[in-house]
């Protein structure tokens, strides 16, 4: 059972001196895909930014495959094998779809153009659209361009940060499938989501912030049945 | 006209080497690098100490080869001189989020400084590198020297050198990254600061070409560069700031404004020319005729 | 022999620094309490000076030209600020010092109306009927009297509501703009009034020079004022104050340096620029300015 990829464990942060997380500790197991919910200001997207290296560690531990990877700087935590996709602004307009992927591998090339055809088999749409400038392209492929650019060095685990936001529904499950689709390749998933009802479906396990802390935690299932949940975040 | 049209091109290619960096900076640190101009200067002086202290005692080498082997080491120098800013000044300013009046206020006292450190060491009049005035030759009627003719070739290899750079190469590919979205670059494993670094360098060297060049066609004074500065400004901000071919454009329209308006107000209002075009643009279209990101 | 002579340097000197103290503390209105990047300050203080020199040269009364001059100045900081003062920060800086430079090509060029390069001289002097030997002291004491009504007046002016509008401006943009004040408005006002005061100070400097030239009006000049403001700390009077001393005393401080003319002027400026280089690297808000007001940097 022990299969464990992330870890985080009794986690403070916050921007300003006020902390935002007052002791979160979630965990990640192989190929498993972990959802975190909870309303505005909870503290989801703070936690992505943390365990990325974004946002100090102030108390607290964060484990990569059991080794302390807490306060480590964003580039030294691509190099152990995690990727991260942010909310908004996640890939650079002005350059091509292509050079997006690019900039994904740009600590390690070698392999460069392997890992590319992989990844744009899993997302055909962007096959033809290689040389495009990725300003040009609709909000759900600018999507795919900037999972694609998290998964181009083949990280271990990869976080999410509400992939569906912005995005219209057909556009929500297409991102969702290739989420599921990423994650039958091997890779861990630790994914943050408005979309409650939805990423609850998908994920194996799930997490429930509120205000800093841990809430709820359980399977997918579990939770989509808790009356709490649907009370709160799935609309009744 | 179809001289001054010529005239435009040459200062036009001079204030682009100027504008590109400029620009480079402005986009990827925020910074309005009022020092750019004194770059320039700093380049054509360097040129003439390599010259005149290291080179001219050894007595074989002929001018031509003394010449550009001074000014190929005064640009590295200038390219690394603005490393090194970047590395004792600049850098600790990012680190500590200063805001846009902190840089402008540092800008200008390296510009002071650098300009004045020139006039403390070589004095405040011009300085000649002992090359005989080079004669204009014709062609098709039309008046050019020497060191024009070099001026327009040595801009237009550099512009292609620098879209070769940013379109093919690795550095140049992180460069366009980092002016897209810093917080990303850094997310994907970018060295921020190795990236700036070169951008430091390509600016400063690039400033440094034209300095030299300017000198080389007018005259090298400690003020050449500090005068030079607005058009470069109007440049930047008429090719749309951070867009380094909107600067090699802007730079050459500026070029053309100010040789061609000789025909319509006379020599006096030159310089101001290029300051009015900076205004009206400023004023009817800020994003510059390129257009934002 | 030598008192006489040594009392009088000391008069010029104070002289000097109420001309500049009042140069910085228009520039300290605009920058240190409304967040105005004006990088042409310099301009204002140069047409009030040339329309008091021009009118008074036609024959108009000395007192009457000084008055059209300061308004003039006044008149220009509204019409440069209207379509300028909704620009960007770093772009309203490179608008006003271009402004500035286009407004000095115009003394040199238009030589029937400004003398050109060699300037105006030929205007009345302000104490013309004091005799020669009080001429000097007179001139001081109207100068600090000037310089002291102007302080007074802005340290009223920024603790009326007024001046609370300025701060919240200063403060959060967003929120006084919510709050329904049109800060375009109270910006243009600040520029005015900034611009007025650097007229004044532009025509006592004309006063004190007998004479009016384009190289009065360099963009150094706009430097100088920011450096006092900066050195003295942004968003406090006292400190344009103490700033211009200090600028002042280190100008004349090291006027005796044996090096030549050329060579102090410009070590001058090199530790000028270093200062100001150390200045921002490990003390931004200045000798007395508010760290917590200059983190609100525009």
């Amino acid at each position: 059972m022990m299969n464990e990829i992330l870890r985080a464990k009794n986690v403070f942060s916050g921007y300003t001196d006020l902390n935002i997380l007052e002791g979160v500790s979630i965990e990640v197991e192989r190929e498993e895909i972990v959802s975190i919910i909870g309303p505005n200001g909870a503290g989801k997207s703070t936690l992505l930014k943390t365990i990325f290296g974004l946002l100090e560690t102030r108390k607290g531990k964060i484990y990569l495959r059991n080794e302390e990877i807490s306060n480590l700087k964003p580039n030294e935590i691509v190099k152990k094998g995690m990727g991260y996709v942010p909310q908004s602004k996640n890939i650079f307009p002005s350059l091509t779809v292509e050079e997006n992927l690019e900039m994904g591998s740009y600590i390690d090339e070698s392999g460069f153009e392997e890992s590319k055809q992989e990844v744009l088999s899993i997302f055909p749409d962007l096959k033809d659209k290689v040389s495009a400038k990725t300003g040009d392209l609709s909000g759900g492929q600018q999507q795919m361009v900037a999972m694609g650019r998290a998964l181009i060095l083949d990280p271990d685990v990869i976080l999410l940060d509400e992939p569906s936001a912005g995005l219209s529904p057909e556009l929500v499950n297409v991102v969702f499938e290739k989420i599921k689709e990423i994650n039958k390749a091997g890779m861990s998933i630790l994914v943050v989501e408005q979309n409650a009802r939805k990423i609850l479906k998908v994920c194996d396990r799930g997490y429930v912030l509120e205000m800093g802390e841990n809430r709820l935690k359980g399977t997918g299932k579990e939770l989509l049945n808790n009356k709490k949940v649907e009370e709160l975040y799935l609309g009744g | 006209m179809l001289q001054l049209i010529l005239n435009g091109l040459i200062t036009g290619s001079i204030i682009a080497l100027g504008a590109i960096g400029l620009s480079m900076i402005y986009d990827i640190l925020g910074l309005v690098n009022f020092a750019h101009g004194d770059f320039m200067t700093f380049g054509g002086y360097l040129t003439f100490f390599i010259s005149l202290t290291f080179l001219r005692p050894i007595s074989f080498i002929p001018l031509t080869y003394d010449l550009l082997l001074s000014a190929i080491l005064a640009i590295i120098g200038v390219g690394l001189f603005s490393i090194l800013l970047d590395k004792i000044i600049w850098k600790k300013l990012r680190k500590k989020g200063a805001g846009t009046v902190t840089l402008l206020i540092t800008a200008i006292g390296i510009a002071l400084a650098l300009r004045n450190g020139i006039v403390f060491i070589w004095g405040s009049g011009t300085i000649s590198l002992g090359i005989p005035i080079s004669q204009a030759i014709e062609i098709f009627g039309l008046k050019i020297t020497f060191f024009e003719i070099i001026s327009i070739l040595v801009a237009i290899t550099l512009m292609l050198l620098l879209d070769f750079l940013l379109k093919n190469t690795k550095i140049g590919k992180a460069m366009r990254a980092l002016s897209d979205n810093q917080s990303l670059a850094s997310i994907t494993g970018i060295n921020v600061d190795k990236i700036i670094s070169y951008t430091w360098f390509l600016g400063g060297a690039y400033a440094a070409t034209g300095g030299i060049l300017y000198g080389l066609i007018t005259s090298f004074r400690p003020d050449m560069g500090w005068i030079l500065l607005l058009p470069i400004f109007a440049a930047v901000i008429l090719g749309s700031i951070g867009n380094v071919y909107g600067a090699m454009v802007g730079g050459l329209i500026i070029g053309l404004a100010q040789e061609t308006s000789l025909v319509f107000i006379g020599s006096r209002y030159k310089i101001a020319v290029s300051f009015l075009l900076l205004i009206i643009v400023l004023l009817v279209k800020p994003e510059g005729i390129f257009g934002g990101k | 022999m030598i008192l006489p002579s040594l009392v009088n340097y000391f008069i010029y000197i104070g002289i000097i620094i109420g001309i500049y103290g009042l140069f910085a503390l228009g520039l300290n209105l605009e920058w240190g309490f409304t967040g105005i990047l004006n990088f042409g300050h310099v301009a204002f203080m140069g047409i009030a000076a040339y329309t008091m020199a021009i009118l008074n040269i036609a024959g108009l009364n000395l007192f009457i030209s000084i008055i059209i001059g300061i308004a003039l100045s006044i008149v220009a900081g509204v019409l440069i600020g209207a379509p300028t003062l909704k620009l960007r920060g770093d772009y309203l800086a490179i608008v006003t010092i271009a402004f500035s430079e286009i407004i000095r090509y115009f003394y040199i060029n238009e030589g029937w109306l400004t003398g050109g390069a060699g300037g105006l001289s030929n205007f009345n002097q302000l104490l013309g009927f004091l005799p020669s030997q009080y001429k000097q002291i007179g001139f001081l004491i109207v100068t600090l009297a000037l310089l002291g009504i102007v302080y007074v007046f802005l340290e009223k002016l920024i603790n009326s509501p007024w001046g609370r509008v300025l701060k919240s401006i200063r403060e959060d943009e967003e929120v006084s703009k919510a709050l329904g004040k049109n800060i375009y408005k109270y910006k243009i006002q600040s520029l005015a009034i900034g611009s007025g005061i650097a007229g004044i100070a532009g025509i006592l400097q004309a006063f004190n020079n007998y004479l009016v030239l384009p190289s009065s009006y360099k963009p150094l000049i706009t430097f100088y004022a920011w450096i006092i403001v900066v050195l003295g700390g942004s968003a406090n009077n006292k400190g344009s104050l103490v700033g211009a001393i200090i600028f002042v005393a280190f100008f004349e401080s090291t006027r005796f340096l044996p090096l030549g003319d050329v060579r102090v002027g410009s070590l001058r400026m090199i530790i000028i620029g270093l200062l100001l280089i150390l200045l921002m690297l490990f003390r931004p808000q200045g000798i007395l300015g508010n760290k917590e007001e200059l983190k609100l940097d525009i």
